[in-house]
């Protein structure tokens, strides 16, 4: 193999590798909440507030690259902070009702909004992303993310996880923690979605729908939600499986049509209900089931 | 000499070989939404390139130079499109891309082929703006909406002779959007006065409350721009409703999948249309016939992926017989008045594509040409 | 306005059918089965083929393929929901495994019918109008308002007055007692999620007819709806889907006749949210969350 064909390969999957990096971060936008407890559906709003706030700071300033970035993560983290109050006293389900709803609110705000074309939405957007700045920052996301595991706060986020009313008589705000996580989960989505738009050139309603989210939970879940790298493992291989089964796929004549919704779904549910911890589980399971061969059970 | 003598032998066959090797082929990259919302118009896209790659080939028109075309879908989706064009352009190496299906898919996969110096031929996208402005590699076969819409305004308002009007439009396509935007432009120009402006959602089913809103201004004249699947929701609700406003569609309604959802209710509507399939140009009869001859009714979008590697070998042959990525593009600008099933095609200096418009009737569940 | 009026009641008595299917499985099990718009789909296309292929009229056709909605909801509760049961997290995971569920009955669709949209063949449908005051009501609207009419009241008779319909409350209310009282839960669980699949089934079927429009996408429109129905009307309360639905397909109607479309969606959610933060438990919910 030469540079030239070596460079090509790059060329040629270089956006399936960023986006298995903008995938990632997605993910993890999800596990923030998920983590202590809260499922919050409502990421494709976030996502789509920094993803025009970068395309409108980029046309309309002169502001760098890392300040545009900045700014995009920032709004969705401070609208999250008033969303937070009345949302996250919700139960369960009526959480995830209640974001869903607001990420719909936000997409059809924008589809409205004369200012950026609606529906058109605004292209030409200079490809100011590089692969390693994805990779940059969900490498950030990820060092955040594995401190806090391993800290006070992140105790304090298991104990809510696993029983919120005894965490609170045990004096932990779950308030303020799980405030925290839903604007730390807005900031990682607004990033993502600002690093997309100067990626794919363009910005429109059409990418931040109720299916995006769909996506995004099932990376996550997938990974696994019990160690903090598992969603981007999760988004790695979904955003892999459909690339491999489809260079398989037509070799043997296969369309590949609805194969891809078909194996994400089918993936979902074989790990959430034989996996539940999701793949990063996998290597203890496999090791624990090889382990436990003829030896006394061990305590889990 | 005996060396001289070998000399020559090496030296033919060398040239014999180069001469061999004048048999080349040439890549297309088709990428279409073959899945995904858009995929009504794919699978007549696909069709229509894959006829004519044949027929290029069979006619021998391209001394030596085969055509081979890799279709890839892009499944309606920005992500895939952008994969599709990375493979096209760096793993294919192909020397030219038919496609994408959308606008919206193409604004944000155009710009990669622009800067990897690869041409692309948009033969369904009609946004006006964002398209051919990408960059000098980006040329197009499908008229825009502004560039049928108007011509097709005024012939209906000189046979309906109507006062004003009224508009609905899918506002959350870049497609439809577009085209409300012509469409609104027109009436002004025209100076009818627009009683009312309705809007509605890609997935919406229900109309009735918003043609009731429009039914209580009373316009002479209804204009829609929908995809073909709303088309016919809205055309059939309104008559429902006892609506007998004449009505008339964009591109979007350009499609066998309109009449046959609408039936009925499909009569009468008028539709600006980039191909006059009525038309008795032999080209064009050559072209339903083939089609039809493979178990496929033609439609516009089936028309214009068909020209548009009728264009692209053009090109190859305008550049002498050459199918490198920069003698396709230096070949487009040489194309003129080339026979196609949608008339005399060439391009204008903005790269967008140019022929005659027409406009159209539903008539006895077919559409039909106005004269 | 008469005709807005018209327009508000026929869209929301399928909003109504079909949250009311929504909320039949939270109150029994307080999990929201996301499933359902996939089934919606689904049964909308088996009535297509019936009545397509196999030339059935639409009398037959309809409860057949209401019939098979409801089997194919016993089918996602054995799968999706069943071996979940004694999770602790069961209601979002139970969610997620629906959401999987939906994923791959809605490629399954895809796969087996194309993306294209389909319509009943002409003549299924009666195509005569009346005129009713200054309002155009189509007989097929009158039809589908009345069926929708008919299938909540026999709901309601069977969960209030039979034999089924009791050990349904009486799961809805605590598991753990009605499974002492020796009620077979998983078998009404089943039964559950039989009727709540046929209510969808129900929904598809008339939503297909009303719109003329079958395709595989047709449940992702409705299922942001119904959330927002079920939201208002009271999680686990079939009266107040009822009347919710009906209300939002009004509210919608009318948001169009004064505001104009663009914002027709933004109202559900905005109600949505609205009920959510001020009064949770909506019209005619219960005023607290059953713990499990």
């Amino acid at each position: 193999m030469n540079l030239e064909s070596l460079r090509d390969l790059w060329l040629t999957y270089q956006s399936t590798v960023a986006f298995i990096g903008l995938n990632g971060l997605l993910a993890l936008s999800v596990y923030t909440t998920l983590a202590c407890g809260q499922l919050s559906l409502g990421q494709a709003g976030f996502m789509a507030l920094g993803g025009y706030t970068g395309a409108i700071l980029t046309f309309h300033s002169a502001l760098p690259y890392p300040v545009v970035l900045a700014a995009a993560a920032l709004v969705p983290a401070l609208l999250a902070v008033p969303l937070g109050f009345p949302v996250l006293r919700l139960k369960g389900v009526f959480l995830a009702i209640a974001t869903i709803g607001f990420g719909e609110v936000v997409r059809i705000f924008f589809v409205n909004l004369e200012f950026t074309n609606g529906a058109l939405g605004l292209t030409a957007v200079p490809q100011r992303t590089r692969v390693w700045m994805i990779y940059a920052a969900l490498g950030v996301a990820l060092f955040v993310l594995w401190r806090l595991r391993g800290s006070r706060a992140g105790y304090a986020l298991e104990a809510i996880r696993e029983d919120e009313p005894a965490a609170r008589t045990m004096g932990i705000h779950a308030d303020a923690y799980k405030l925290a996580m839903l604007v730390l989960g807005a900031a990682l989505a607004g990033l993502a979605g600002a690093l997309e738009v100067h990626f794919t050139f363009m910005v429109a309603p059409s990418t931040y729908s109720f299916a995006r989210v769909v996506e995004m939970l099932v990376y996550a879940v997938v990974g696994g939600t019990a160690i903090f790298f598992g969603p981007a493992v999760g988004a790695a291989f979904l955003t892999l499986l459909p690339e491999v089964l489809r260079e398989v796929g037509s070799r043997v004549g296969l369309q590949p049509g609805p194969l891809r919704p078909f194996v994400n779904g089918l993936v979902l549910l074989l790990v959430i209900l034989f996996l539940p911890d999701g793949i990063v589980s996998l290597p203890r399971r496999l090791h624990r089931a090889l382990a436990g061969r003829g030896a006394a059970a061990h305590a889990p | 000499m005996r060396f001289a003598g070998r000399l020559t032998l090496v030296a033919t066959s060398l040239l014999f070989a180069a001469l061999q090797a004048r048999a080349e082929t040439v890549k297309i990259g088709a990428a279409f939404s073959i899945t995904g919302n858009a995929a009504v118009y794919g699978a007549q896209q696909k069709a229509g390139v894959l006829l004519a790659v044949e027929e290029v080939n069979k006619s021998g028109k391209l001394k030596g130079i085969t055509l081979e075309v890799i279709v890839e879908d892009d499944a309606t989706s920005k992500e895939q499109g952008i994969a599709v064009f990375q493979r096209f352009i760096n793993r294919d190496k192909v020397s030219a891309i038919i496609g994408p299906t959308l606008s919206t898919t193409a604004t944000a996969a155009d710009p990669i082929a622009q800067q990897s110096r690869a041409p692309v031929v948009a033969v369904s996208n009609t946004a006006p703006k964002g398209i051919t402005d990408i960059g000098d590699y980006i040329w197009r076969v499908s008229l825009t909406e502004a560039q049928v819409i108007p011509s097709a305004l005024q012939n209906a308002r000189a046979k309906l002779g109507f006062k004003n009007a009224a508009l609905l439009y899918g506002n959350d396509d870049v497609f439809t959007k577009a085209g409300f935007d012509v469409m609104k432009a027109a009436l002004e120009k025209e100076g009818i006065p627009i009683v009312e402006i309705q809007t509605f959602a890609t997935k919406d089913r229900d109309f009735n409350a918003q043609l009731t809103a429009l039914k209580g201004k009373n316009p002479d004249f209804l204009m829609v721009s929908a995809l073909a699947e709303q088309a016919a929701g809205i055309v059939t609700q309104a008559r429902q409703l006892g609506w007998n406003v004449p009505i008339m569609g964009g591109n979007g309604f350009n499609s066998p999948a309109f009449i046959k959802n609408a039936g009925q209710a499909a009569e009468g509507v008028y539709v600006g249309t980039s191909w006059n399939k009525a038309s008795p140009d032999p080209v064009n009869q050559a072209f339903i016939a083939a089609m039809k001859a493979k178990g496929n009714d033609p439609d516009q979008f089936c028309a214009q992926a068909y020209t548009g590697v009728l264009v692209i070998a053009e090109a190859i042959r305008e550049a002498g017989m050459k199918g490198g990525r920069d003698d396709v593009k230096a070949g487009f600008a040489k194309v003129k008045d080339l026979p196609t099933p949608l008339g005399k095609f060439s391009f204008l200096p903005n790269r967008d594509g140019n022929h005659a418009a027409a406009i159209q009737v539903v008539k006895g569940g077919r559409f039909e040409i106005v004269q | 306005m008469g005709q807005q009026i018209v327009n508000g009641l026929f869209l929301g008595s399928i909003y109504a059918l079909f949250a009311l299917g929504y909320t039949l499985v939270f109150g029994v099990l307080d999990i929201l089965n996301l499933a359902h718009q996939a089934v919606f789909m689904l049964c909308a296309y088996v009535a297509l083929l019936l009545v397509g292929s196999l030339h059935l009229h639409m009398f037959a056709a309809f409860p057949l393929a209401v019939l098979a909605g409801g089997l194919l909801g016993v089918v996602v509760d054995r799968v999706a929901f069943k071996p979940l049961r004694g999770r602790s997290d069961s209601n979002i995971s139970g969610l997620i495994s629906s959401i999987a569920l939906a994923t791959i009955l809605e490629a399954a669709g895809l796969q087996l019918f194309g993306p294209d949209v389909e319509r009943f063949p002409l003549g299924t449908v009666p195509d005569r109008s009346v005129q009713i005051g200054g309002a155009i009501v189509s007989e097929l609207q009158v039809v589908i308002i009345a069926i929708a009419l008919v299938v909540m009241g026999a709901l309601t008779f069977l969960v209030q007055r039979t034999r089924l319909g009791r050990r349904i409350r009486a799961v809805a209310e605590s598991p753990l007692a009605a499974r002492i009282l020796g009620v077979n839960v998983d078998r009404v669980i089943a039964a559950a999620f039989f009727l709540s699949s046929a209510l969808g089934a129900a929904a598809g079927v008339l939503f297909g007819l009303a719109f003329n429009n079958v395709a595989p996408d047709m449940g992702r429109a409705v299922e942001l709806k119904g959330l927002a129905v079920i939201i208002l009307g009271g999680m686990g309360s079939m009266p107040g889907a009822a009347v919710a639905g009906f209300a939002l397909g009004l509210l919608e109607v009318f948001t169009v006749a004064k505001l104009g479309s663009s914002y027709r969606d933004a109202i559900a959610f905005g109600v949505l949210f609205l009920v959510l933060v001020l009064r949770p438990h909506g019209l005619f919910g219960k005023a607290a969350l059953r713990e499990a």
